[in-house]
């Protein structure tokens, strides 16, 4: 019995397409889960999550590679002998049969006495918050009650892993933060350990034990929510998890300091305290998150920004600028909101000039997207 | 500007009526014709009767031997017997074969799938004069003496099509990810079929029999050829009864026909309703 639920091996799928060709959903993923860990997928639409999902709960024969669950190699192990239970994307709640029959579907499957049965198939409706509805047909209910009939089915057997594919998508911002937190209690309570899609980031980043960002079929970082805000490995990963300022351009390396030059005449300042320290000449972006930005006083010491204010947004806690410099790149900062009467003067000069500690910049290899993708994030 | 556009709704109108009129005159007429009493001319009321019914349960009545068709009852009821056997084990079997088929395309993919398909369709558009010949010529030349057995196997060719094409539609319109779910809480293939699949194909298989029922009932064509000299079902008799005359007990016959139809097509709407 090793230490890790799952580990896939080299997992490789691509999926034959109608029109001729294939799509590489997999691209020889490598990925250890911890006994108990809370582990979530993130990525673009389209980019193998669900397919991964899938490849573990043995609905996806891979091409090449290994799946281990518990220590067992179950590559060629069929869905129902796999002890996993998945909450699907679309639900699949069974529409001949009551609310009560489907989520007791497991305990039916495995012959559970009738009254311990009953018993559990209440308790985790009551969990979900529908204790009473038994009777009722799945589409007698709304998507979000759907959704947690479909979640209370998955954990009833008490699996040693559950799939989560995207489970709380379609509740409201309310219920989708009390089902957060029974989620995270049920997983410490029952010991089971989560693997989680979803797209919503901060949903990933307050959730998560590790967090794995993938894109085309790769994982292009898996590690803590921190690590992945703070040090993302390329610029995909930082301009998808947050709001992103990227600066792309040659690294000019002296002994005194560390700036990457872009070429449109900006020189940002990088301290290079840990990570990546690229020699002098070498291509990098360099980023800079939009919080890390303080608005300049006259006598600022550290460097600077100019932009021109185009748009600020303000959202209670703090204020979003929007903006761009002399050579029309788009910067985005955001400023703590009890800085109101400094935000009022900036947006009546029309100008504002951001300070940054070089400290907080961080460098990236160059394979930035192209400049006007990279406040993208901010949107969201 | 107005007025164009009401002369457009009253001339819609008037087609609304004329078309549904045209459809469906003819029926209400032989339905209240069924109790008329004039015994000679049908189109000439003279008079409310359950006559008509009476003589076709081999009741007493008011009628005059001569004013009659049906020479015994004895004849009605023994096609009708006829026709109802040939139906139940035509629908039986079609049921079973065209369910089984059509379970076995929606779950394995095989070599020639889409051109059994398409064979399966055939039947449904070769003219019934066609597959008749065809099947008299085949049975005949096996040797099969025509009677019962011939009606039931020949309308079988053609009826196991029907429920293959009712129960495909119902499967098509099926979520695949049940089969997902199922096989993930712990089911096997077996258990899967009969928990999950089965259920949500019945809809589709009740379907599908009625279906079959009412048109082996309703069969003439393909039925005339295959049947011999001997056997009669019910629409062959009442074929026989026309080239003597159009009499009044067809009024009574054709309109018992209708309520049985309309309580076979009721049952087949509830089942669908329930079973969503
Ligand atoms: N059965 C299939 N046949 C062909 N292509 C498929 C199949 N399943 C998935 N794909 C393709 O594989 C890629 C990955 O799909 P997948 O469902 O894993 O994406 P996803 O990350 O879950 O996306 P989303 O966030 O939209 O759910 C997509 O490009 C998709 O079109
Ligand atoms: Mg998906």
């Amino acid at each position: 019995m090793g230490e890790h639920i799952v580990q896939l091996e080299r997992a490789t799928k691509a999926f034959a397409l109608p029109e001729g060709g294939t799509i590489t959903a997999l691209h020889g993923i490598d990925l250890d889960v911890e006994r108990n860990e809370f582990l979530t997928l993130l990525g673009p639409s389209g980019c193998g999550k669900t397919t991964l999902l899938h490849a573990i709960s043995g609905f996806v024969q891979l091409d090449a590679g290994k799946v281990r669950i518990d220590g067992d190699d179950v590559t060629e192990r069929p869905p129902h002998r796999r002890p996993v239970n998945t909450v699907f994307q679309n639900y699949a709640l069974f529409p001949h049969m009551s609310v009560g029959s489907n989520v007791g579907y497991a305990l039916d499957i495995a012959r559970t006495d009738r009254k311990e049965r009953n018993q559990r198939v209440g308790s985790a409706l009551e969990l979900v918050g529908l204790g009473g509805l038994e009777n009722r047909l799945p589409r007698q209910l709304s998507g979000g009650q759907q959704q947690r009939v479909a979640l209370a089915r998955a954990i009833i057997a008490r699996p040693k892993l559950l799939l989560l594919d995207e489970p709380l998508s379609a509740l409201d911002r309310n219920l989708r933060q009390a089902m957060q937190i029974e989620l995270k209690t049920l997983q410490a309570e029952l010991g089971i350990s989560f693997i989680f899609v979803t797209h919503d980031q901060e949903e990933a980043l307050t959730m998560s034990d590790r967090l794995a960002v993938l894109n085309k079929g790769l994982i292009q970082q898996i590690d803590t929510p921190r690590t992945v805000y703070d040090r993302p490995t390329n610029a995909f990963v930082a301009s998808f998890i947050g709001a992103s300022n990227l600066f792309e351009g040659t690294v000019r390396r002296s002994s005194a300091s560390t700036t990457v030059a872009t070429a449109d005449g900006l020189q940002i300042e990088a301290a290079c305290a840990g990570g990546w320290k690229p020699g002098d000449g070498a291509a990098a972006t360099a980023l800079i998150r939009p919080e890390q930005f303080a608005l300049a006083g006259a006598g600022a010491t550290g460097p600077t920004i100019e932009i021109a204010i185009e748009q600020v947004v303000f959202t209670g806690l703090t204020f979003q600028i929007h903006g761009h410099t002399a050579s029309g790149r788009k910067i985005v900062a955001i400023i703590a909101a009890i800085r109101r009467a400094d935000v009022a003067q900036a947006e009546k000069d029309g100008k504002v000039r951001l300070g940054y500690d070089p400290a907080a910049v961080h460098l990236l290899p160059d394979d930035a997207p192209a400049a006007n993708e990279a406040v993208a994030g901010v949107a969201a | 500007m107005g007025s164009l556009r009401n002369v457009g709704v009253v001339g819609l109108f008037g087609y609304t009526i004329l078309f549904f009129t045209f459809i469906y005159l003819p029926i209400v007429l032989i339905v209240a014709y069924s109790f008329n009493a004039d015994p000679i001319n049908m189109m000439n009321w003279s008079g409310f009767t359950f006559d008509w019914y009476r003589q076709i349960f081999g009741l007493k009545n008011t009628v005059s031997e001569n004013a009659l068709y049906i020479e015994s009852t004895e004849q009605l009821l023994n096609a009708l017997r006829n026709s109802l056997t040939v139906a139940a084990f035509t629908t039986t079997i079609a049921t079973v074969l065209g369910t089984a088929t059509a379970l076995a395309l929606y779950r394995f993919n095989f070599l020639g799938k889409k051109f059994y398909r398409v064979l399966l369709f055939a039947p449904m558009l070769m003219p019934d004069i066609v597959l008749g010949i065809a099947l008299l010529i085949f049975f005949v030349g096996a040797g099969v003496s025509l009677g019962l057995k011939t009606i039931i196997a020949g309308q079988c060719s053609f009826l196991v099509s029907y429920v293959f094409i009712v129960v495909s539609a119902r499967l098509a319109g099926m979520d695949r990810s049940l089969e997902n779910a199922s096989a993930d809480l712990g089911a096997d293939e077996w258990t899967t079929f009969r928990r999950i699949i089965l259920p949500q194909a019945m809809p589709g298989v009740i379907g599908g029999a009625l279906l079959a029922f009412i048109i082996s009932m309703d069969d003439l064509v393909i039925t005339y050829f295959i049947s011999g000299v001997d056997t009669q079902t019910l629409p062959i008799f009442i074929f026989g009864m026309l080239r003597r005359g159009i009499k009044p007990e067809i009024n009574a016959i054709a309109t018992l026909m209708l309520l049985f139809s309309f309580a076979v097509a009721s049952l087949g709407l509830y089942f669908r309703s329930r079973r969503g």
